[in-house]
């Protein structure tokens, strides 16, 4: 073999095997593989194991196609799958993605709109709660989100502290809140735990308590984060800790699990901001049996009835929509796939498995049978949409960055640089919004 | 007559200069590009034909937090690296000669270099927490701990954290250093009547002054690259005290979706953390190879 021969032989070996190394996705028709990214579940990954099985199961006898379920561990990990997926055209071909993170999917133009024939695919708009499909895209005819689980936001109330304090009902304002929260702080007990440390937390107060004022945040392309309705929100929650002292002064350092176990053991009147996963752990500590889900007020602060223009947002439309990818070349076994999992029974199952609400109309109005749901099935009833725009998640991290910078603030009694700090989140969020395309 | 230098068979160098073109040479070629492109959610898709920006995103990035986050990194790994410096000779020191016992201590050295950085961060900022152990030792003797997650202490926990999980490395290369030193050298000192100050000074430091500049190098980049150490500890978005440049190219990146912006930003890091090393093996000559190969 000559030398000349010799080379163009490795470099061919080298070629091909580097074009080895690239994998091929897709397929399709009849004994077509579907592949679906979730979130993983890490409360109850047997249970989520044994539902995607079944899942599987059922997709096989109806239609000969498997399933076959990535997971992702986070939102960022699901971000930076999207990301790779979009730029190089193959990868699952149906995505779960999280309400908040809807707008930004829908901005990359990756998925396929949904008509009135898709629509029809999976059974139908009627099926669904009408609120979990506020956040399915910018508007009726621009929808890429099928809603597929819902988790709205609570609060959970300690029923013998409540008692004790002579409280009959779950405070249904902000204000009314803090004075609850007043009366149950002594001697070691506290009204209210609230997780200041969170990155997730912090805004859903902020834009609740705006919204309800009549401030959604976003007007059109203009971001309305300097403005004394939000300073008031920020004020409030700031409130609950520096002047009317009813939270425990460590929860400056809490995110919102810690925040849990706080309640969780016993000497909590409230935790401001849970969901249904929180469950587990509030029946295996001191609260086993005496606690409560309620809604979270829907009156602003400094009101006793909503104004004008105030919105009853009991919580911000939080759960998972199910979008199909348009590079995908199985969409009509994807559609049948998210009629699958958004029937009624399945998502009673993935209930009884993931303790996600179901976005079924139907299978939500069975589970109104346990008293304990009631008030998140009512959450999930009235919760209402962060604004659908894809500047959201700058604007998410603005309002959560005035929290994490005001923290040691926070912990000496006082936020003297709120002002500031509103106006570099109105900055980052008007810039965000100028970019939107 | 001169003897005929073999063939060199540089073909043979095909395989690693692929690798290295598609590992280094691609990913590099491709941040520059970014970096010059409005890249972001709404063009990702179409990603080749994003808007050239030029360099509006270096202008952007240097108009933003990146000096303030190039001071934090800057400041932060050099910190880091000189107060390491004492901890890795003594120790190596310290386990240099054999005694009874000397392997367990070894071992027990080289803990805080083996747990992951995650596992580090994890504990640490359950120990840091306002009512966690640490400020209830320090309550113990009338100390306010305070906030050691957020506010300017923050600074000062990320550098304590990154010493005690870093220290062992300079240990293990001050401990090669000393292993190389001949035995006829401490021979000869002792014959000369040298005491163990003189002997430590003038004969055993010089020997570890290299392994131990390059350590110091190695381990200046690494603290300036750290990102899982911040991120755990501190969450994203970061106080503005630890906001060192991997988080801040993380959130552009991967909050905010700015991936043009986010790639001006690694580009100034890489050249930020070239110069230094540049300069430095330029100076020391560590490229031995170069030397070995001259004839």
């Amino acid at each position: 073999m000559s030398r000349r021969t010799r080379h163009a032989a490795v470099a061919l070996v080298l070629v091909a095997g580097l074009a080895g190394c690239g994998g091929g996705d897709g397929g399709g028709g009849d004994g077509a593989t579907l592949d679906v990214l979730i979130g993983a579940n890490t409360q109850y990954p047997q249970e989520f194991k044994a539902w995607q099985q079944s899942i599987a199961e059922q997709f096989k006898a109806q239609t000969g196609a498997s399933v076959r379920f990535e997971e992702f561990a986070s939102a960022n990990d699901e971000l930076t799958k999207i990301q790779t997926s979009v730029v190089s055209g193959t990868g699952p071909d149906v995505y779960a993605v999280g309400t908040t993170l809807t707008p930004t999917a829908y901005s990359t133009g990756a998925f396929v709109k949904l008509d009135d024939e898709a629509w029809g695919k999976v059974g139908g708009k009627d099926k669904f709660v009408p609120a979990t499909l506020g956040i399915s895209g910018p508007d009726e005819r621009n929808q890429v989100g099928v809603p597929f689980v819902s988790r709205p936001f609570v609060m959970v109330c300690n029923t013998e502290l409540l008692r004790a304090a002579g409280i009959s009902e779950p405070a249904t304002t902000w204000d009314e809140l803090r004075d609850h929260a007043k009366k149950l702080t002594r001697d070691g007990q506290y009204g209210l735990a609230v997780a200041y440390k969170d990155n997730y937390d912090p805004w859903k107060f902020v834009w609740g308590m705006s919204a309800q004022a009549g401030n959604p945040l976003v007007d059109g392309r203009t971001a309305k984060v300097q403005d004394p309705i939000v300073k008031q929100a920020y004020e409030t929650y700031f409130g609950w800790l520096t002047t009317d002292k009813v939270v425990d002064p460590a929860a400056v350092g809490w995110t919102n699990s810690q925040a849990i176990a706080a309640f969780a053991e016993g000497r909590t009147g409230y935790m401001a901001l849970t969901s249904t996963t929180s469950a587990k752990a509030l029946d295996s500590g001191a609260t086993k049996g005496k606690w409560t889900f309620a809604l979270l007020p829907t009156v602003p602060p400094g009101a006793t009835a909503r104004p004008a223009g105030g919105v009853e947002a009991a919580s911000i439309l939080s759960g998972d929509n199910l979008l199909v990818a348009d590079y995908s070349d199985d969409q009509d076994l994807a559609f049948q796939f998210v009629k699958l999992v958004t029937d009624q029974q399945a998502q009673l199952d993935y209930y009884k498995a993931a303790g996600n609400l179901p976005a079924n109309a139907a299978a939500l109005q069975s589970l109104q049978s346990d008293p304990k749901l009631v008030p998140v099935a009512q959450a999930a009833q009235k919760s209402v949409a962060t604004p659908f725009t894809g500047a959201w998640a700058d604007i998410q991290l603005a309002l959560t960055n005035v929290v994490v910078q005001s923290i040691p603030d926070l912990a000496k009694g006082g936020v003297p640089q709120l002002d500031s700090r509103l106006a570099d989140a109105q900055k980052a969020a008007q810039s965000a919004l100028d970019r939107a395309k | 007559m001169a003897k005929r230098e073999p063939r060199r068979d540089l073909w043979l160098l095909t395989p690693g200069g692929l690798l290295m073109t598609l590992i280094i040479v691609v990913p590099l070629l491709l941040a520059f590009y970014l970096s010059l492109i409005d890249l972001d959610q709404y063009t990702l898709r179409r990603w080749l034909d994003a808007p050239f920006a030029g360099l509006d995103n270096f202008a952007e990035a240097f108009g933003s937090g990146l000096p303030h986050a190039i001071g934090i990194s800057v400041s932060f790994a050099v910190l880091s690296t000189v107060a390491t410096v004492p901890f890795g000779i003594a120790a190596a020191l310290a386990t240099q000669n054999a005694y009874r016992g000397r392997g367990l201590v070894r071992a027990l050295f080289l803990v805080p270099y083996v747990l992951p950085s995650f596992v580090v961060a994890t504990v640490w900022r359950t120990m840091l927490q306002p009512d966690g152990i640490v400020n209830t030792v320090l309550a113990t003797v009338n100390i306010d701990g305070g906030l050691w997650l957020s506010g300017p202490k923050s600074y000062w926990t990320l550098v304590l954290v990154e010493i005690w999980a870093a220290w062992p490395f300079l240990y293990l290369m001050a401990l090669a250093g000393l292993q190389s030193v001949d035995s006829e050298v401490y021979e000869a000192s002792a014959i000369d009547g040298a005491g163990w100050w003189p002997k430590l000074t003038r004969v055993v430091l010089p020997y570890l002054r290299g392994p131990v500049l390059l350590a110091c190098l190695l381990a200046t980049l690494n603290h300036i690259n750290n990102f899982t150490l911040p991120y755990v500890l501190f969450g994203a978005p970061a106080p503005d005290d630890v906001n060192v440049m991997p988080m801040i190219v993380y959130v552009t990146s991967f909050q905010s979706l700015r991936f043009g912006l986010s790639a001006a930003m690694a580009i100034v890091s890489l050249l930020l953390i070239a110069i230094p090393l540049f300069v430095y093996l330029r100076a020391l000559r560590l490229d031995v190879h170069e030397e070995g190969g001259r004839r």
